[in-house]
């Protein structure tokens, strides 16, 4: 192996050989390759979950390795090399969240921590570090200028400033993740001018996206991971579209598994909405959700999916538009939407959904403190036999209604925040992302409760990101893109790869190859 | 046993051993006076401390109370001096500007979303000025007016072996820990400190419970500002300034945590026990009552840095454990 890489130094950038990553025993990366050349332009993509983040945390020193070797430019990375150390060789990362200052200048934000100073008595000394910041910004002619304040650029130049740092810092490769999502399509176009500039610099970039069009405008290679195994590496005559999705998905299209007939409920709707607008959320969102029916929202991180059944349930107001509880209009606040039975399973877990250092009965107990207490005594035993039926209902393990929440598994703790909707008179559930980071056992459990729920009369709304999840669970599909709906899924036939080409903007009758 | 019964544990053992050494080392210090006194003592500033877990549980902070029991205080040498309204009839006033201020301070944080600190560091300003601003003066200088009025000075008084304020401290104890464990507003308390986020989004009105907590703690100040002047038999408009720092201690020491979502009234009481020994102890050394700050300042930095990596510990012990059942599972799985 190693002489294969000697040979070809001229060539490879980076080798990363039979990567394996798990965690807390699951495996997320399995015997993974991955490489890199000089000067080119490499998409890493697969579905969520299929390993691309873990590869780049694994490549970039933020999380270590279980084994496989690494070797960048002729170095070896150790299992536990650090963040700092793959920054020195030339590493460079842009995440979906920028990292910047505000408050600081475009040139204090580049040579952060890495002020040049003044000699002798440690000022630092700004006419040389604004010189050098504007040298860099002109050598990659970047609309910027060294002196202006972080907030007074758009989101797309602030990109620019975090790929300025990257390469002040003489990155031979910067890794982009998911760059996009958050830029208009012009930015979009000046961005990728910008990464074809860098590649004829010499600098090789790895860009991660869900967006197939952008995928086959720009890459020379293309490499699919699906479920954190290599499926292939793409060259560039053979990108396309079409295939990359066929490649991600990764099974054939007549299995049951992906294709499932979708059914029709009839009766009257028991949620509608008209016409919902949140000015640079969501546009015209209009859907009506029948009693018993259960409706998927699919769409890309951004599309406008969260907003939406957000603002349904009162969260965050919207501009125009109205909602329809049983024919009724309805104006969505989170008191009234609880008090008329709906349900909302927040798509952050952690962030939103549990109260972890608090035992699970306060955290079932809270959102039904009108049926636990009276005037305003909370009955001790009222509030501890209503956490038990949410063990029962939803198999909670362990049994243990003191437990901090905090101290479940993941799965389990999905389970907490739906059981303390489902212990009550529940009408409709909202879920985001209901099995985002939980294991396969806890998975199915909440897809069958999900189902009988749904056979009980209570209608569901389910966002999410699992293409697979959305096919198995829902009845319906409306797809968002730029937060519109694009497509509906009504009846008949549905699969995964027709809500991935709604959902990334690949039209119908494009690039078909089945 | 659990961790934090376990730190329970830890702070009566330490409370009976520096009860023992106190003894040991100072006679004086294990008569039924002195007791009696350390009671009162903790129990002035302990009803503070009360309300002040329900406000470090939602993870907010209030550094007003000392000037609310100036101005609490103030208020009522300026009922005695200038009115003839019977003391029963003025201090359910006095007591209403504490929860006043406290709505003032919580409707603040909450509706323009401004800092907990900030916002009550300005209300401490504006209320220490006021304080002075409304004191009883002669000749333009702030006079030391002598509470004389016997139903007053009753709040200060000794009731069988004990004090006034040591019974009603205990009463208060009971009915907080009731309030924060067993009604509606307690619960959501806990939620609040726990994840605002998921507090909001489970139906819980947290803008509501921050006042409501806000509100509490400036009763509890203003209430035990009744007790203080009285018990001091005067009333300067510095009175209480500063006790905040005390009071924080005592409910962080109680197994309170700062961050929010941890802690509840039993901890208070043994911390507010704890410092009222620590700072009596130091008394019956005999050891300069100008050290009492850096002990408590160092207490609780002892505290936080012990809380802190007992959590840690205590996460480390879970995910393991989670790991070996996982582990184990695993296996049953493959056999």
């Amino acid at each position: 192996m190693m002489a294969n890489i000697e040979s070809q130094a001229s060539s490879i950038l980076l080798e990363c050989h039979k990567i394996t990553k798990s965690y807390s025993g699951v495996v997320v990366l399995r015997e993974v390759d991955f490489s890199l050349k000089h000067a080119e332009i490499h998409a890493l993509v697969g579905e969520n979950g299929a390993g691309k983040s873990t590869l780049i945390k694994v490549i970039t020193g933020v999380t270590p390795r279980d084994s496989g070797t690494i070797v960048f430019d002729g170095h070896d990375l150790p299992v536990d090399h650090t963040k700092a150390a793959a920054l020195n060789l030339g590493i460079g990362v842009i995440y979906q969240e920028l990292s910047l200052i505000p408050g600081l200048t475009v040139a204090q934000n580049i040579f952060l921590t890495r002020e040049p100073l003044l000699p002798g008595i440690g000022l630092i000394n700004y006419k040389k570090m604004n010189a050098d910041a504007q040298a860099l910004i002109d050598k990659y002619k970047f609309p910027l200028k060294a002196t202006s304040p972080i907030e007074s650029l758009s989101i797309a130049h602030r990109q620019l400033v975090e790929i300025l740092k990257a390469l002040s810092g003489n990155a031979k490769l910067i890794i982009m993740d998911e760059p996009t999502s958050t830029l208009t399509s012009s930015e979009t176009t000046l961005l990728f001018e910008i990464i074809r500039q860098l590649k004829a610099s010499g600098v090789t970039v790895v860009y991660i996206s869900h967006r197939m069009e952008e995928v086959y405008a720009l890459s020379d290679r293309v490499t699919v991971l699906r479920d954190g195994k290599l499926v292939t590496v793409l060259e560039k005559e053979q990108i396309s579209p079409a295939e990359i999705i066929r490649l991600m998905i990764g099974r054939t299209l007549t299995a049951d598994e992906t294709k499932r007939a979708m059914s029709r409920k009839n009766g009257k709707p028991v949620l509608e909405v008209k016409g919902l607008t949140s000015v640079g959320r969501f546009y015209e969102i209009s859907f009506s959700l029948a009693k018993g029916e259960i409706l998927g929202i699919a769409g890309l991180v951004g599309s406008g999916r969260t907003e939406v059944v957000r603002a349904i349930f009162g969260i965050d107001p919207f501009n125009t538009g109205e909602v329809l509880l049983n024919g009724k209009p309805y104006k969505p606040s989170v008191s009234r939407a609880i008090a008329s039975g709906f349900g909302l399973v927040p798509e952050d877990r952690r962030q939103q959904g549990i109260m972890a250092i608090i035992p699970m009965t306060k955290n079932i107990g809270v959102t039904n403190l009108d049926t636990i207490s009276k005037v305003s005594w909370v009955s001790g035993r009222k509030e501890m036999a209503l956490c038990h039926l949410g063990i029962d209902l939803l198999k909670i393990r362990p049994k243990n209604p003191d437990i901090n929440v905090g101290n479940l598994s993941g799965g389990n703790q999905q389970k907490v925040v739906v059981g303390k909707w489902l212990v009550r008179n529940l009408k409709v559930l909202i879920i985001d992302e209901p099995t985002a980071g939980i294991d396969i056992g806890a998975k199915d459990e909440l897809y069958e409760t999900i189902q009988r729920l749904a056979r009980e009369g209570v209608s569901v709304i389910c966002v999410s990101s699992d293409l697979p999840e959305l096919t198995r669970l829902v009845d319906r599909i409306i797809v968002l893109r730029e937060g519109r709906i694009v497509k509906e899924f009504a009846e008949g036939h549905v699969t995964e790869e027709d809500v991935l080409k709604a959902s990334s903007g690949i039209l119908e009758g494009g690039n078909h190859d089945n | 046993m659990s961790i934090s019964s376990l730190r329970r544990l830890i702070l009566i053992l330490l409370l009976i051993v520096l009860g023992v050494a106190l003894s040991i080392a100072n006679p004086a210090f294990l008569t039924m006076g002195n007791l009696m006194t350390l009671l009162q003592e903790a129990a002035l500033y302990g009803i503070v401390a009360l309300g002040m877990t329900f406000v470090l549980i939602t993870a907010e902070i209030d550094i007003s109370i000392g000037a609310v029991i100036a101005i609490t205080s103030m208020v009522c040498v300026n009922f005695l001096v200038h009115t003839q309204i019977p003391v029963p009839l003025f201090v359910p006033v006095a007591v209403g500007v504490g929860a006043l201020i406290g709505v003032f301070n919580g409707f603040f944080i909450t509706r323009f979303k401004l800092p907990d600190f900030i916002v009550t560091l300005a209300t401490r300003g504006i209320l220490s000025g006021l304080a002075i601003l409304i004191a009883v003066k002669e000749g333009g200088f702030v006079s030391n007016v002598f509470i004389q009025n016997p139903v007053y000075l009753w709040f200060g008084s000794e009731l069988g072996p004990t004090h006034v304020v040591t019974i009603v401290f205990f009463l208060l104890a009971i009915g907080a820990h009731f309030l924060l464990k067993h009604t509606r507003f307690g619960t959501n308390v806990y939620a609040t400190g726990a994840n605002i986020n998921a507090a909001r989004l489970s139906g819980v009105n947290t803008n509501r419970t921050i006042i409501g907590v806000y509100a509490l703690v400036g009763t509890c100040a203003s209430l035990a500002a009744i007790f203080i002047s009285s018990r001091m038999m005067t009333a300067l408009p510095e009175l209480g300034i500063g006790q905040e720092m005390d009071v924080i201690a005592s409910v962080v020491i109680g197994g309170t945590a700062f961050s929010g979502g941890i802690g509840d009234i039993p901890g208070t009481v043994l911390g507010v026990l704890f410092l009222a020994l620590i700072k009596n102890g130091i008394l019956k050394l005999g050891i300069s009552p100008f050290l009492q700050p850096i002990v408590i300042g160092g207490l609780i930095v002892v505290t936080v840095v012990v809380d802190t990596w007992y959590r840690r510990l205590a996460e480390r012990m879970i995910s393991q454990a989670a790991l070996r059942r996982r582990a184990a599972a695993n296996a049953a799985a493959r056999a």
